[in-house]
């Protein structure tokens, strides 16, 4: 099987990575665990041990499912390998329709597709998180409460790096988790700063359908692009010889 | 501080319980805190709002949670309109 080259595979990376940071779970568990903070008066180092703990709770968790993903992949055979892309493609394009669809309630605010029940668990579990521990298992689970979506960008990530030299597997974890968390970083540093959390939130629900967009076409072109260079053109190979 | 006024939950499965004038306090108050509003003017702002609730509640026996959220919030953002978008929104955040 023909690998991409390295500029490509960083691309694919870097573009399921951005996929990863659209979706708006972890941010609005964060929004809420920062708000319950503040409304308890703590101190600013205390707010910033919250918030940055749960930040490395999500790079955590997201490092571990990449690294375990593609530890697994790395063991699979060339037939296997292409079953998966071909797979992963399908669920690619499956999934970025059904953010396209679904991803938001049709109401206002930023209410997410996750049932409420579970919402419900992490909006209590934020408003209880009081020391950087519970923050860190909030923001692990707050990634993984979204692997419904993230898996797809996980795991063409993880068959990417399967094809990576071992020194560029680690470059392109680390990569693909910078840029994931990207939104917290930014949304961390804007509440370090003393923004307002009702303008972060102001412009989160602006701009929801713009990123709910975004997400799901992201998706469908990373589907699509894939699906053509991984699996179209192995298979005209193979037909090609034989 | 407890009226006697039956508070409907949202979601009807738990029992109604007392209104609480406390608990509405503290809400508010920490809705003022967490858009970084001084102690004094969250506490002033809380007072007003709770005061505003009371008297709306005047000769009524019962109402619901969502109810009490809704004019709170209204009343709220005539004091700290950044606060009072919180607290219309925080349960539709996520």
């Amino acid at each position: 099987m023909n690998s991409f080259d390295t500029v490509t595979s960083f691309a694919i990376i870097l573009l399921a990575a951005a996929i990863h940071a659209s979706f708006q779970l972890s941010v609005s568990v964060l929004t809420l665990l920062s708000g319950h903070a503040l409304g308890r008066k703590s101190a600013r180092s205390r707010l910033l041990k919250l918030v940055y703990g749960f930040i490395a709770g999500a790079a955590v968790i997201t490092v571990l499912l990449l690294s375990t993903f593609a530890f697994v992949l790395l063991s699979a055979s060339a037939d296997a390998l292409l079953t998966l892309w071909t797979l992963v493609c399908g669920a690619a394009i499956a999934v970025g329709i059904a953010v396209w669809l679904f991803y938001y309630r049709e109401r206002r605010g930023t209410t997410l597709w996750i049932p409420r029940s579970f919402a419900d668990f992490l909006a209590s579990r934020s408003k209880h998180s009081k020391n950087t521990a519970e923050a860190f298992g909030l923001g692990m689970t707050s990634v993984f409460a979204e692997i419904v979506f993230v898996f797809v960008p996980l795991v063409i990530t993880a068959l990417v790096l399967t094809e990576l030299p071992y020194d560029l597997q680690l470059v392109g974890i680390l990569a693909y988790s910078l840029v994931s968390i990207a939104p917290l970083l930014f949304v961390g540093l804007r509440i370090a700063n003393g923004h307002k959390l009702s303008h972060i939130q102001k412009w989160r629900e602006t701009n929801k359908h713009f990123l709910q967009f975004a997400a799901g076409s992201g998706l469908l072109v990373l589907g699509m692009y894939v699906y053509v260079e991984r699996v179209m053109n192995v298979v005209l190979v193979q037909l090609g010889g034989a | 501080m407890g009226l006697a006024i039956d508070v409907v939950k949202r979601s009807g499965r738990r029992p109604p319980e007392s209104f609480d004038r406390d608990k509405l306090l503290r809400s508010i108050r920490a809705a003022c805190l967490s858009v970084r509003a001084p102690e004094g003017e969250a506490e002033s702002a809380a007072n007003n709002v709770v005061g505003a609730v009371i008297i709306w509640l005047d000769n009524k026996s019962t109402v619901t949670s969502d109810d009490l959220r809704r004019l709170a919030g209204e009343h709220l953002e005539k004091y700290h309109p950044d606060a009072a978008y919180l607290y219309q929104h925080h349960r539709i955040i996520m």
